[in-house]
């Protein structure tokens, strides 16, 4: 097989920051060990997220100059809603600022105490928005989904039994909602096939519940169909991604992802009666309804990524670039999340720094270590995030200990990689040295936002 | 006879990048206008000529502006446009903590739910859409406590935007200081027609607050265009700068709510600044949850930096004097027509007094949208009505009846040109003339929150 190279050149370059290894002690020492306390311009590579960190195109500047930003009415708007409609096939599309303040909006208005909503996995905002408005999450992954190193084709899906099964329990009338999210990005960035789709719809339809995606990358879980789903390998990803939505009556949308835009999102639905009372709440908290908190030109480049992120070219580099990097970590023997996902790379951090106990979050210590030895910036996906205490003030460890290395769309080159993974290799190969990691100050809420940490000596 | 040459003043600068705009025929109007329900929120911004419905985010950036706007640092903790943002609000607000929204209603969301607990009065210098409904929503309750002057639009007093101490002395005797989490204070009172608040008002406020242990929260979106006013008229501020006036308005109050979007020459933008650490702790937990992590609260890197720079440039003499002098050469140009508009003329845009445009319709009729719709169809500006639409009803349902019925023609920022001006004083002269002839409207859908942005009329018969 020939190299895949990218299927763009560079038009627009950004400077990166080179620190000394002593710097980094300091830096790190002074930013408590939480990345998030790191400033950017401390930072060489930074994997924290995919998440509006995209390169935009040409295309989408040029949109960005276009941007018409009349309050009411702007052409910008009618330009994005076309777009949306053309993929969703969904009438009523509604823009915001990013995709937690379409979440926030939906389940003001569907969530409430006694409510349930089903998932394969709920992302941690969309639960704390859910778990905010007195309602309940419930997530059905496929037991595969739970497993880190076995491989599957499709680590995403519902378990179909444990959802029908909780659908008779929590009674049909209090769940509001099911939602799919693509790809499944707490477990791994793990895609949904669209049998598993097709199945919930029927569950959804025989139980008279709607179904909604989370679709922040719809792209990226149509071209993992296309490759890896029996029957869609002659079908284009845009009518892979069409007949996705074809199964739901609505969609939430963080266009940070799969749309290359640095900021923005929409909700999209078939309900009029649900689509107004939705655009009553817009105009309190995002803006009026045909621009939801975004600037005229933020929808342009959104219309213009969404037709982008469609091509075949670009998915394939996507999809190729996160396996690369993955595939070179498993031939060092790092123990990483199998198979690839499709935005990062999630490195098992409970088997990389075996001698850490979760109570000492080897999560964050790796994620510190990676920093200290390469200036690599990836973010804790583990006991810090998700750890809760129980009675006693001891902590309850989350399921897994992941550190997430999300890799910006179009950003780094392979060199960037390849950097990256001996960096990795290199902080695997002296593992031991690495120490665990105690509480200094937390928060009550969202604390790995701002938690201050020590190491343990 | 030898005139006296006259000595014109222009823009502080030149145009670098031009947006084209479309003329429409009067049938392509009418038939817009009726799509819209006679809202002028409903029209397609591609059918209007001029459009004059906000100053919120249409003003045009400047160069340097769009510069930063490609030195956007868009990681998602830590970016280097907000620290420069953090700088510079430190250096021309005062304000020590800094949490940024994706625009002014996101700050007022966060705030309101901060300070407000259930059965608080949030006394306020007029009250303002957004701003009133975040304060009912939170389970407070507004109350006016502007001067009595400012509900007169016949009255020329030169700070209509101040607040009666005698008001709010009756509040907080009525309900006790501990009821009132803080006084609302707005610069360049929106709803009053952009009218300014004196700095010998805001000293009194601050004595009188402080003695109470009550917060002043500054909604500060045309915080410079009220430093003119005050440079112009208020004695002994003649030889300061725009900036020194600017901060020392910010010294008198304890954290503030703004929309970039209006003096900060930004397309999107605001943010939430407290001098108050523990108030800034719980914002900087709750804008993960409505906006984004609090180094970027919803924003763009990019939109951070067009907003630092924007800042800077919005306390600039020169800038402030051009501005406001456009509003009032539009204002002028439409008294010499006889047109009633609200005096004195405020900072960001002409309020028409439709009450005495159109005596004739009565208030149930709306006699404000009305002439919006009218303007429009005249020449396609567009302009947005402020009275009892834009008011709304109370908790019990019932309409508020404010005693302002006005048309906003609002100038957005460096966008229009003085021929621009020229044509809508002559647009809105021509309907003056054919007043007589223009009926009202009923309301036929009326949404439940903000009913202004979208309901729908129709022509009485």
């Amino acid at each position: 097989m020939r190299t895949i190279i990218e299927p763009f050149k560079i038009k627009s370059v950004e400077p990166i920051f080179f620190t000394s290894k002593e710097e980094r002690i300091k830096i790190l020492e002074e930013a408590f060990y939480n990345p998030f306390l790191i400033h950017s311009n401390k930072v060489l590579i930074d994997l924290l997220t995919d998440s509006g960190t995209s390169a935009m195109s040409s295309d989408q500047w040029a949109g960005i100059m276009r941007g018409d930003e009349s309050y009411a009415g702007s052409p910008s708007f009618f330009r994005f809603e076309a777009a949306v409609k053309n993929i969703t096939g969904m009438p009523l599309v509604i823009p915001t600022h990013q995709g937690r303040a379409s979440e926030k909006i939906l389940f003001s208005i569907l969530g409430g105490k006694g409510k349930y909503f089903i998932s394969n996995t709920l992302f941690d905002t969309t639960r704390a928005n859910i778990e905010f408005s007195g309602a309940e999450g419930i997530d059905c992954l496929c037991k595969e989904g739970k497993m880190p190193t076995i491989p599957a084709p499709f680590k995403g899906n519902m378990d179909l039994e444990l959802l029908e099964k909780t659908i008779l329990e929590k009674g049909a009338e209090n769940i509001p909602l099911v939602i799919i999210t693509v790809t499944n990005n707490s477990g791994g960035g793990q895609p949904v096939s669209m049998a598993n789709i097709k199945a919930v719809r029927k569950i959804c339809t025989a139980n008279k519940i709607p179904l909604f995606i989370d679709a922040c990358r719809f792209a990226e879980n149509s071209y993992f169909i296309k490759l890896r789903e029996e029957g869609y390998q002659n079908t284009s990803v845009e009518n892979i991604a069409k007949e996705l939505f074809s199964y739901a009556d609505g969609c939430t949308m963080s266009a940070k992802k799969d749309a290359f835009a640095n900021i923005g999102g929409f909700l999209a639905m078939n309900d009029p009666a649900l689509a107004q009372q939705c655009r009553n709440l817009l105009v309190i908290t995002e803006g009026f309804p045909t621009y939801g908190g975004l600037a005229g030109r933020d929808l342009e480049a959104i219309a213009i990524g969404l037709a982008e992120v469609l091509d075949e070219n670009y998915l394939q580099y996507r999809i190729r670039s996160i396996e690369y990097l993955t595939n070179k970590l498993i031939e060092a023997g790092v123990p990483v999340m199998q198979p690839a996902g499709g935005h990062a790379v999630y490195l098992d951090a409970k088997g990389f720094l075996d001698h850490i106990p979760v109570n000492q979050y080897p999560g964050q210590a790796l994620v510190g270590a990676l920093y200290l030895k390469g200036g690599i910036r990836g973010v804790e996906i583990g006991s810090l995030m998700f750890g809760k205490y129980d009675e006693q003030g001891k902590l309850i460890p989350a399921q897994m200990e992941l550190v997430r290395l999300a890799i910006p769309r179009r950003v780094y080159t392979q060199s960037h990689i390849d950097y990256v993974a001996e960096v990795i290799i290199e902080v695997f190969q002296n593992r031991k040295q690495f120490k665990g990691l105690s509480i200094v100050e937390e928060a009550l809420l969202l604390r790995h936002f701002t938690v201050k940490m020590k190491p343990i000596n | 006879m030898n005139k006296p040459i006259k000595r014109s003043w222009a823009e502080p600068y030149k145009i670098k990048m031009v947006e084209l705009i479309k003329m429409t025929s009067p049938s392509e109007r009418r038939k817009a206008l009726n799509d819209a329900g006679f809202n002028t929120f409903l029209l397609k911004s591609e059918d209007v000529y001029i459009d004059l419905l906000t100053d919120s985010g249409t003003s045009a950036m400047s160069d340097r502006q769009w510069a930063g706007m490609m030195l956007g640092d868009e990681a998602y903790a830590g970016s280097r446009n907000f620290y420069h943002l953090e700088e510079v609000v430190k250096d021309v607000y005062g304000y020590k903590y800094l949490i940024p929204t994706h625009q002014g209603r996101g700050a007022e969301n966060i705030l309101s739910k901060i300070l407000i607990k259930k059965g608080d009065i949030i006394p306020g210098n007029m009250y303002f859409t957004t701003t009133r409904l975040h304060q009912e929503l939170a389970g407070g309750k507004f109350e006016d406590v502007i001067i009595d002057e400012a509900h007169d639009s016949e009255s020329e007093f030169p700070f209509k935007g101040n607040i009666d101490l005698e008001k709010l002395d009756k509040l907080v005797k009525k309900y006790g200081a501990e009821k009132i989490p803080y006084v609302s204070m707005a610069t360049s009172v929106n709803m009053a027609g952009g009218q300014p608040i004196s700095m010998q008002n805001l000293k009194e406020l601050r004595k009188y607050t402080k003695k109470h242990g009550i917060r002043v929260i500054h909604d500060m979106t045309r915080v410079a265009e009220n430093a003119y006013f005050i440079q112009q008229r208020e004695k002994g501020f003649a030889d300061k700068t725009i900036k020194e006036i600017v901060k020392e308005i910010c010294s008198y109050t304890d954290g503030a709510t703004m929309s970039a979007k209006k003096d900060a020459l930004v397309n999107i933008g605001g943010f939430l600044a407290v001098n108050d650490w523990d108030v800034f702790e719980e914002a900087r937990n709750m804008v993960v949850v409505y906006e984004g992590l609090h180094t970027y609260g919803g924003l763009a890197g990019r939109d951070m930096e067009a907003m630092a720079i924007g800042i800077g440039e919005s306390v600039g003499d020169d800038h402030i004097k051009a501005r406001v002098g456009q509003v009032i050469y539009l204002g002028e140009k439409m008294m010499e027509y006889g047109v009633p508009i609200i005096k004195p003329i405020g900072g960001h845009g002409i309020f028409v007094d439709a009450k005495k445009f159109l005596p004739h319709i009565p208030q149930n009729f709306y006699p404000a949208q009305t002439l919006a719709a009218e303007v429009y169809l005249d020449s396609g500006v567009r302009t947005m009505e402020r009275g009892i639409v834009s008011a709304g009803r109370n908790a019990k349902g019932e309409n508020y009846c404010p005693k302002l019925e006005l048309v906003r023609f609002t100038i957005p920022r460096r966008v229009y040109t003085q021929a621009h001006m020229d044509v809508i004083a002559e647009s809105t002269a021509r309907v003056f003339e054919r007043r007589e002839k223009i009926k009202g409207l009923k309301m036929i859908y009326e949404p439940k929150y903000l009913r202004f942005f979208q309901a729908r009329f129709e022509r009485i018969k």
